[in-house]
């Protein structure tokens, strides 16, 4: 037999997962990807391996103990001012190569002198150091020389953390490989000497005094007695390249440009068609209707809410006793006589419980009346003439209420029974 | 005017076309190519202003059953209208179909058959037909919408009609046109006939017995053209709601079983709804039409949120009234309502009248009473015995009055209500 009951939460869920599941497993690859590059990127700061910048990031400190060491150490911050600068004896420090144009490029290339490239890019090795190649990153924190470069031998081991690793070409020296590819390459061209650093941490505040890197970095920086150290800006005036003047809008296609009013206008015809309704909506004007038990139900919320327990108490009692007594054979009006007003007829109604059931008067009373147990009407004394109707065996507490009901409903049972 | 869909669509196709062929003119051209569209729709769609409407059908439905009716379209113009139509009704009229595709020629009439499901008692009015009427091209429409006025008068739905044999039945055991005719089923003289064994010897005629040779006995009969009253509560403590209908649906439900009862009855029945002003009257009704007539004058009543005035409400019974009536009022048993306003004013109308009072009483409340368990159920039963031991005290209070109270939840209160008027009916109290 089939079943067409209703769906169950879990079921609606289902389906709507399962309706909706291509688009959540699209978004959640775009997710998984756009987290796996932006891990594997290298962050950088806009004043990494600056030389003015003494954030662990910048490279102040290996240029002031340079200075000290009497080596005319010089910043340059663009490509055209660098290129002049870099006569014979010096050496150029290029960093952050990403920055540098084709032009910059083309102008370093014509300089003469020795080079230092930290992590280049593959534009600026073809350029500036031809033949070699990356050959993919290592996340190998430190390395041994394994060469016989001064310099690295000097520094012995060093710190690198993640470097890039590079081919050697024929006649230039590997130093500090992991699994045969160096991290360091320096070769002779035709009239200067050419160094490939595949790291910027041994040159950095941060990590200088680390292992051999502070020696790593003066040999290798401190190898000539004069240093150009370029950090280019990027777009800078003088780098001739006329392409950061172009807005956006110059930019971006005439197309494109078009397609936009279009998209803005075609919005309009929408909103109309989607704003017309087939006439009016009519708003039904319905009869207020009150629940009818809402006073009851609100006094009860009153009760509750300060603890009238006597009150609860004395409301249970005079049900309980207006359905006990007629079944007992006694006037109904006997029901609501309290025993302050007649003892004897509130002893009656008791002594007559009392023998259809399996309880003694003094609970019977205590239940019915509120008497507590030593004042069970039996001398015939009246109870607290003086005392208020409802003040009269008030439940101790909740638990004394709740337990006072199912009394009640217990001597109702037994009497109806009996 | 209103403008379609596709309309929207092409514009937003045109929006795309700069990407594959940059041209502004061509944009420019594709848009006035799109406006001029819209205008020829505009003038060729179909003349919605010379569209007349008309009604017919049914005005009358009793609330759960379903009325037939039809809208009729006439062209008047001199082409013809193809169109989206839409009759606007409140949402309780329950309307099918609540759109409804038309293609009437130039000259000619169309007829769109209608059923309305009403979900509640009272008038329904229509509020407007609107039109729509696309162009050939399907991208801009003319609409129009335009009055077509039909009240929808929806009845009381008396579901304590299944009631009404069982209690006639009775009625005519009490007459006589069944079975025994003995003393103290009815108080009128009736005919005189032979004794037969187990009559009452109480009601042994000795005078005419004396002028025959047969002992003869005095049969009687109850009463006929007595009247009755019946007064409906339309107050604010009509508008609670019990189970699922407000106490004033019960109460007209009631009252609508005792006239259709007291009406076989050979009685005259009368109906007053009042709060503080005279809400619907029902007076002087043949007897044949007088079940309609009092469906006709409950079918707009509606609770009003205000006390009722009871000093009011006696004043019109007593100006109306003049003889000895017996007047069934409708109302809720509220302690603090009557202790105020009905129970000084009593003893003037139990004076001259039989007064009855019918109430619907909650079954909830009886549910709260016998609740058990956690200590809200414990307060809400103290609650619920507090309610119901301050209306015995309210019936007691009443029966001391005279007046005959019942107070029977809302399944049970008609033919409680027309049980009690049978016991007056056979004591020969009316």
């Amino acid at each position: 037999m089939v079943t067409t009951a209703e769906p169950t939460a879990g079921q609606v869920a289902g389906r709507r997962f399962r309706s909706a599941r291509g688009i959540v497993l699209v978004l959640l690859c775009v997710i998984v990807v756009g987290v796996v590059l932006a891990a594997l990127k290298p962050s950088r700061k806009p004043d990494d391996l600056d030389p003015g910048s003494p954030k662990p990031g910048g490279t102040r400190a290996l240029a002031e103990i340079l200075k000290s060491r009497g080596v005319d150490f010089q910043a340059s911050r663009s490509a055209a001012d660098a290129a002049p600068r870099a006569g014979a004896g010096t050496i150029l420090v290029v960093t952050r190569s990403e920055r540098l144009t084709r032009t910059d490029l083309e102008r370093l290339r014509g300089s003469v002198g020795d080079l230092l490239l930290v992590e280049p890019g593959r534009e600026t090795l073809a350029a500036l150091a031809p033949g070699v190649e990356q050959d993919g990153p290592t996340f190998v924190l430190q390395a041994d020389p394994q060469c016989n470069l001064p310099a690295a031998t000097l520094a012995r081991t060093v710190e690198f953390g993640q470097s890039e690793t590079y081919t050697v070409p024929s006649g230039a020296t590997g130093c500090y490989p992991e699994s045969g590819k160096p991290r360091v390459v320096q070769y002779q061209s035709a009239n200067r000497t050419v160094t490939v650093l595949g790291a910027a941490r041994p040159l950095t505040n941060g990590e200088l005094t680390t292992e051999g890197n502070a020696a790593l970095a003066m040999n290798l920086v401190g190898a000539r007695s004069h240093v150009v150290w370029l950090i280019p800006d990027i777009h800078h005036e003088s780098s001739g390249d006329r392409a950061g003047d172009r807005t956006l809008t110059d930019l971006l296609p005439r197309g494109v440009k078009l397609f936009f009013p279009g998209l803005l206008v075609a919005i309009i015809p929408v909103a109309l068609w989607r704003g017309r309704r087939l006439g009016p909506v009519v708003a039904e004007v319905l009869p207020v209707v009150v629940r009818s038990a809402e006073t009851v139900t609100g006094r009860s919320r009153l009760y509750r809410a300060h603890r009238a327990r006597g009150r609860a108490a004395e409301a249970l009692r005079a049900g309980a006793r207006d359905r006990i007594v007629p079944l007992l054979g006694l006037p109904r009006t006997l029901a609501q006589v309290l025993p302050a007003q007649d003892p004897g007829a509130a002893r009656e109604v008791v002594t007559a419980v009392a023998a259809r059931t399996d309880h003694d008067e003094r609970t019977v009373a205590a239940a019915l009346y509120g008497l507590a147990p030593g004042e069970a009407p039996q001398g015939g004394a009246p109870g607290h003439p003086g005392q208020p109707a409802t003040g009269w065996g008030e439940p101790a507490d909740d638990a004394g209420l709740l337990a006072l009901a199912d009394l009640l409903d217990d001597l109702e049972r037994q009497v109806r029974q009996s | 005017m209103a403008l379609t869909g596709r309309l929207g669509l092409l514009t937003l196709v045109a929006a795309f076309v700069p990407l594959l062929v940059p041209s502004g003119g061509l944009l420019l051209g594709l848009w006035g190519l799109l406006l001029l569209g819209v205008i020829i729709d505009l003038a060729l769609a179909g003349n919605v202003r010379a569209l007349r409407f008309h009604r017919e059908g049914d005005t009358r439905v009793r609330l759960g059953e379903t009325a037939n009716a039809a809208l009729i379209v006439e062209n008047t113009g001199r082409r013809r209208v193809k169109a989206i139509l839409r009759d606007v009704w409140p949402p309780s009229a329950g309307v099918a179909p609540r759109r409804a595709k038309i293609n009437v020629p130039a000259g000619e009439r169309r007829r769109i058959d209608q059923t309305f499901t009403p979900t509640r008692r009272g008038d329904r009015e229509a509020v407007t037909v609107v039109v729509r009427s696309v162009g050939p091209l399907g991208l801009a429409a003319r609409q129009l919408s335009r009055p077509a006025p039909r009240t929808l008068r929806v009845l009381p739905a008396f579901p304590s009609r299944r009631h009404l044999p069982s209690r006639l039945a009775r009625l005519r055991e009490l007459t006589g046109l069944h079975s025994t005719m003995i003393r103290g089923q009815g108080t009128e003289f009736d005919s005189l006939r032979e004794y037969v064994v187990g009559d009452d010897v109480r009601s042994i005629d000795w005078r005419a017995t004396a002028r025959r040779d047969d002992v003869v006995v005095r049969t009687w009969r109850p009463e006929r053209d007595r009247r009755l009253y019946l007064v409906l509560d339309t107050g604010r403590t009509s508008a609670g709601r019990v189970g699922d209908i407000p106490r004033l649906d019960c109460s007209m439900d009631a009252a609508l079983l005792l006239a259709a009862l007291a009406s076989r009855a050979g009685d005259r029945v009368d109906l007053l709804a009042y709060d503080r002003t005279v809400r619907a009257r029902c007076e002087n009704a043949s007897r044949t039409g007088l079940l309609s007539a009092m469906v006709e004058a409950m079918a707009p009543l509606e609770p009003a949120l205000i006390e009722s005035d009871a000093a009011g409400m006696v004043s019109a019974i007593m100006s109306r009234v003049r003889r000895r009536s017996l007047i069934v009022l409708l109302t809720e048993l509220n302690p603090a309502a009557f202790e105020e306003g009905l129970l000084p004013l009593l003893p003037g109308l139990t004076a001259r009248h039989l007064v009855m009072i019918a109430a619907v009483s909650d079954p909830l409340v009886e549910e709260m009473a016998e609740a058990r368990g956690d200590l809200a159920a414990v307060y809400d039963a103290a609650a619920a015995e507090r309610a119901r031991a301050d209306r015995r005290r309210l019936i007691a209070e009443l029966r001391s009055y005279g007046v005959e109270v019942v107070d029977a939840p809302p399944d049970r209160i008609a033919p409680a209500l027309a049980d009690a008027y049978l016991a007056l009916k056979a004591a020969g109290r009316l």
